[in-house]
């Protein structure tokens, strides 16, 4: 008896891994259905077959405006849409927290922005976030044609609110497209995320 | 909110181009911030003046939640000697700046220093951090009142009666649970004199406090494995505290996940199990452990190097 609850033990240990696993690369990225800004239902497994970058957002965070102000984030979402990728930018900002935005505000907001993504994702209760353990925004991912995750990190190497350090850093999200498209491995699959912290609700 | 102006009122001041890059704050809401696209906007900060009764004086510079002032332990610099001054930053109740490993987010305090030509600043002494529990994220980093030491080197050909006239460009990410960048010029302005320095009165305080929350060397021993998606730790040796409110930070990034560790007591060793973090790469050669303990005024704690011994590792 007791070996066989050892085992018992030991099997439930190993399959509840997975279920509580973080985002893992070279693994399949977790799947999600979420509404979007426009009131459109988007699901991961609706791209099969393309692939797919997942931007965490929050419009009044310092990191998040660095690269939206001066065009970093739309530029790459343009050359993204023009490979065939598609972008999706994720909101997991509670009710009531800084940077929240209800769908009519975030098509204002991406409209203001200008901002070439392919859908806004309003995920206010944090599901998704939590499934990716989105820690910061910008928080940035990857995902190839077959659903699997191959980047995780932050959108560039150089940890900072300053403008002027875009130029001097590596875009990893972009490195990681280039890599993908040309039938290569991504060279640099993860980096440490920098930004401000997702507003997630308790 | 008290100005801060120097006791004495006798003595001059010096207004630099002072700086204060206040991004996004107080934004009403989303919606008036959609309609602004910008980067960033500047908000000019006007400049308060420390006024010494002595000679030294020091510029400080109160932000929306932080006052921030360059500090001298001493009341004039000796030639040839090292000597303390510091970044002294006095935040708003609720709002903090960050340790050299800001935890889930955040960003380090930076200064960029601009001695006279001989003088050489050397890097923060980081006091110990406290965490910050930002919903179900981790922060390390310091509220209240914290002084980031630093030793200066004063060149042994520096002339008593001279003065020393010593920039630093400083910048910080303050937080509460939105954040701003601030960036600083500050001044510190000392004479130099003949030895003995004169301790300055008005810091004798910040400076025996940043020396308590300095990290103490240990002559612990210890070692770090991988087991699974956790890092632990273990420590022996002389004055091993209790567990009980212990916790462990490292400075390095990318090594564990930022959430509490936990710490216990396995007969004479201490262990610190951590979290691995999700972005770990590469097993360094070591880890810079910090570990800290509550005390009756503030925090206390220790620093260990501790070797690591990667079992995932293949074998050689």
């Amino acid at each position: 008896m007791k070996p066989r609850l050892m085992i018992l033990a030991a099997a439930l240990t190993f399959f509840a891994v997975p279920v509580l696993a973080k985002p893992v690369i070279g693994q399949p990225a977790p799947d999600f259905s979420v509404t979007d800004a426009a009131g459109k239902t988007q699901a991961l497994s609706a791209y099969k077959g393309k692939t797919v970058v997942l931007e965490w957002n929050n419009p009044e965070c310092p990191f998040v405006r660095k690269h939206y102000g001066a065009d970093n984030m739309q530029k790459q979402q343009a050359e993204a849409a023009a490979q065939g990728v598609v972008w999706l930018t994720v909101n997991s900002g509670a009710k009531g927290k800084q940077g929240h935005l209800d769908p009519a505000a975030a098509t204002a907001y991406v409209a203001q922005q200008q901002s070439k993504e392919a859908a806004y994702l309003i995920d206010t209760d944090g599901k998704v976030g939590h499934a990716y353990d989105a820690k910061t925004t910008p928080h940035m991912y990857v995902i190839d044609k077959d659903g699997t995750l191959r980047y995780m990190g932050g959108i560039d190497s150089i940890a900072s609110t300053e403008v002027d350090d875009i130029p001097k850093a590596t875009q990893y999200v972009r490195q990681a497209l280039t890599e993908l498209a040309a039938g290569k491995p991504v060279s640099v699959a993860t980096s440490e995320p920098y930004g401000c912290s997702v507003k997630y609700g308790s | 909110m008290k100005a801060f102006v120097g006791s004495g009122g006798r003595g001059y001041g010096l207004i630099t181009g002072t700086e204060l890059t206040s991004a996004m704050m107080r934004m009403p809401s989303s919606q008036a911030t959609a309609a602004r696209r910008q980067t960033r906007h500047l908000a000019c900060v006007v400049a308060l003046l420390c006024l010494a009764p002595t000679a030294a004086f020091a510029q400080s510079l109160q932000t929306d939640h932080v006052r921030a002032q360059l500090i001298s332990e001493h009341l004039a610099l000796v030639p040839g000697q090292s000597m303390q001054v510091g970044l002294l930053l006095q935040h708003e109740p609720h709002w903090h700046t960050y340790w050299m490993n800001p935890g889930d987010s955040g960003l380090p305090t930076t200064i960029e220093w601009n001695p006279p030509r001989g003088f050489k600043a050397q890097d923060i002494e980081w006091p110990l951090p406290k965490r910050f529990d930002v919903g179900g994220l981790y922060n390390f980093g310091y509220d209240d009142e914290v002084l980031l030491p630093v030793t200066l080197a004063v060149p042994a050909d520096a002339q008593p009666g001279t003065r020393a006239h010593i920039r630093a460009n400083a910048k910080w990410l303050v937080c509460r649970e939105e954040c701003i960048p601030e960036k600083a010029s500050l001044v510190l302005d000392l004479p130099i004199d003949v030895a003995p320095a004169k301790p300055d009165p008005r810091w004798t305080k910040q400076f025996a406090n940043a020396r308590l929350a300095q990290p103490q060397a240990t002559a612990w021993k210890g070692a770090a494995r991988l087991d699974g998606d956790r890092v632990v730790i273990t420590l022996r040796g002389p004055g091993l505290p209790p567990a009980d409110g212990l916790d462990a930070f490292v400075t390095q990034k990318k090594l564990f996940d930022n959430k509490p560790p936990n710490i216990r007591k396995d007969g004479d060793a201490l262990i610190v199990d951590a979290g691995k973090s999700e972005y770990f790469g590469t097993s360094p050669a070591t880890i810079d452990l910090v570990v800290t303990a509550p005390a009756p005024a503030g925090i206390r704690g220790w620093h260990v190097q501790v070797p690591f011994t990667d079992a995932s590792a293949p074998a050689q």
